[in-house]
């Protein structure tokens, strides 16, 4: 009895101690190993002196790019996550209905969603560039993506197109998971469809709504790739496109100050964890009351 | 269910009838004009990519005259096949290693009893939390060290297994009834036998979603190519970095740009359509749970 066990438990350590092993190296000693880096003067070659201190983190709260930064990503993802919600929940609304080529349509509106996302927004700065598509129908010469005060709501734009479709996916299990007899009572009460949906859906959705506001808002502040691809990862025009990864990465990789790069992943992390934090316990306390 | 199974449950009654004819079209009309929202861009960028430069200027949907000149300049002058390369061979790879590591680690969590089995999962499930943003300066300096910058060995190795992965495969796992194991047993099969034979086979749904999410996921990542082959190590670039690079170069090469676009999103959209069923399934089910 006491063989086979010790048997198993050899197996089970067998069969994790790889997994595990990259998760150590590649996660767990990193979190703790960026810490340290972030408290040095640390280049390209390693740490360059013995001074111990929190100068790289008043460099970032200090500086003006930092904050640009920062009020970029905000502005982004209080733009992105309502209207990416907004959407996708108008389109699961619509794909729930009894209509012919429904799984059609769910799989063209989720596409975007899997695309690249070099791809689509080199798709969406030919089409939205001065003398392009956009500009065309609308008879405007707006360089959209060029452009800084536009540039931003031009990328909230490009996303809650591209990501509608996973928002739409979720509401789509959510509103199945509705029980009937909610509308069935609502119809013997003879209440109108646009009723039903604000009083009876709309807060029957409230785990998928949290859900939702959890995984994009999260992703939102981490906007960078297509911040990267519109300004030919230089964060143009006037800082317009930086973004605090964004940030991290021209730290590192153009000035090679990985000491102030680390701090400012650490303070992104701090935000992050902060907010999700935040929405929990609020949302948790909505709950409750 | 949805509101018309209601109102079909009621009495039939003529103006109710009437209204929800009314409805239906009105449905039509909104998801067609949706529909189109989503189809015309990549419709427009793939007549562009069969134009000639002077034509990509005129905003039309037909390409007067059709060339697959820009097709050739991006495969041949623009290196085009090289990133293909890269990019298949990396997303291969890094699906093979998820599906084994994800598979063994997930049946192990899932089914085998040993001490510190519960702290570990916490940890894999820890790991989730850490934003690559963070991992990027000491993952690089690691790589650095270890001379993996500009390698794909480096990239496998960050990318070797996922904790998402291997918590998706071990969710599977505790679905699948003990019996099959249980006979295995009996016929004197080894843990890893029981796992290869019968398991895994088992997982094939799982397997599914896993390849598909996974290889998708790898021939998009734009953020880790950059970091680890961005600095001046073309011969390296993935389909994604090359598309980028192309677009910095040469800004108004409009066929040729198009053209790479359509390259870096047909593969994903080929594997889209023959397993849209696990794409949309693995989405929920990973959300939904994880």
């Amino acid at each position: 009895m006491w063989g086979a066990r010790l048997r198993e438990a050899g197996w089970g350590y067998a069969f994790v101690a790889v997994p595990i092993a990259v998760f150590g190296l590649f996660f767990v000693y990193p979190f703790g190993y960026a810490i340290y880096i972030s408290f040095f003067h640390w280049g390209i070659l390693g740490k360059q002196s013995a001074g111990t201190g929190t100068f790289n983190y008043s460099k970032v709260l200090h500086d003006p790019i930092f904050h640009t930064a920062v009020k970029n990503v905000f502005e982004y993802t209080i733009g992105v996550v309502p209207l990416t919600m907004a959407l996708g929940l108008s389109l699961a609304l619509v794909i729930n209905q009894k209509i012919r080529g429904r799984n059609f349509f769910r799989s063209a509106f989720y596409f975007p969603s899997i695309a690249s996302s070099v791809a689509i927004t080199t798709i969406a700065l030919y089409i939205f560039n001065a003398n392009g598509l956009f500009n065309h129908i609308i008879g405007s010469r707006t360089p959209w993506f060029q452009n800084a005060p536009t540039v931003i709501w031009a990328i909230v734009g490009l996303n809650s197109w591209t990501s509608a479709g996973t928002a739409m996916l979720y509401y789509l299990a959510a509103l199945q998971a509705i029980p009937t007899d909610v509308y069935e009572a609502a119809a013997v009460d003879n209440t109108g469809v646009w009723r039903t949906f604000w009083k009876i859906t709309f807060p029957l959705l409230r785990p998928a709504h949290f859900f939702i506001l959890v995984v994009f808002g999260i992703g939102a502040l981490k906007l960078f790739d297509q911040a990267f691809i519109v300004s030919n990862g230089l964060g143009g025009p006037n800082y317009a496109t930086y973004t605090p990864v964004f940030y991290i990465y021209r730290t590192a990789f153009t000035t090679f100050d990985f000491g102030v790069a680390a701090a400012a992943g650490v303070v992104l992390f701090v935000i992050i964890f902060a907010l999700t934090l935040v929405q929990r316990l609020t949302v948790g306390r909505q709950e409750a009351g | 269910m949805t509101l018309q199974t209601v109102a079909a449950a009621e009495p039939f009654v003529p103006p109710r009838r009437r209204s929800e004819v009314a409805r239906k079209a009105f449905f039509y009309a909104v998801i067609v004009l949706v529909a189109a929202l989503f189809f015309i861009p990549f419709i427009y960028t793939l007549t562009t990519s069969f134009k000639t430069l002077p034509d990509a200027a005129n905003v039309t949907f037909i390409p007067h005259p059709w060339t697959t000149s820009a097709w050739h300049t991006i495969w041949t002058q623009y290196d085009f096949k090289t990133y293909i390369k890269n990019s298949v061979f990396l997303a291969v790879v890094v699906t093979v290693c998820n599906i084994f590591l994800a598979g063994l680690g997930g049946y192990a969590f899932a089914r085998l009893k040993f001490p510190g089995r519960e702290l570990l999962f916490l940890l894999v499930l820890g790991t989730i939390m850490v934003p690559d943003q963070l991992r990027l300066i000491p993952v690089f300096v690691m790589l650095t060290n270890w001379h993996l910058i500009g390698n794909f060995s480096g990239y496998i190795l960050i990318n070797l297994v996922t904790a998402t992965n291997l918590f998706f495969m071990r969710q599977y796992f505790m679905t699948i009834p003990k019996d099959f194991e249980e006979a295995a047993k009996l016929d004197g099969a080894g843990y890893f036998k029981t796992f290869w034979r019968i398991m895994l086979p088992l997982a094939l749904p799982a397997i599914s979603a896993l390849v598909i999410l996974q290889f998708q996921g790898t021939w998009n990542d734009f953020f880790w190519p950059l970091i680890l082959f961005g600095q001046g190590n073309p011969a390296h670039y993935t389909i994604q970095l090359g598309l980028a690079e192309l677009n910095f170069q040469y800004t108004v090469l409009w066929p040729q740009i198009c053209a790479g676009s359509i390259l870096a999103i047909l593969p994903i959209l080929a594997i889209f359509l023959a397993f849209q069923r696990y794409f949309i399934s693995g989405v929920v089910s990973a959300g939904v749970k994880g």
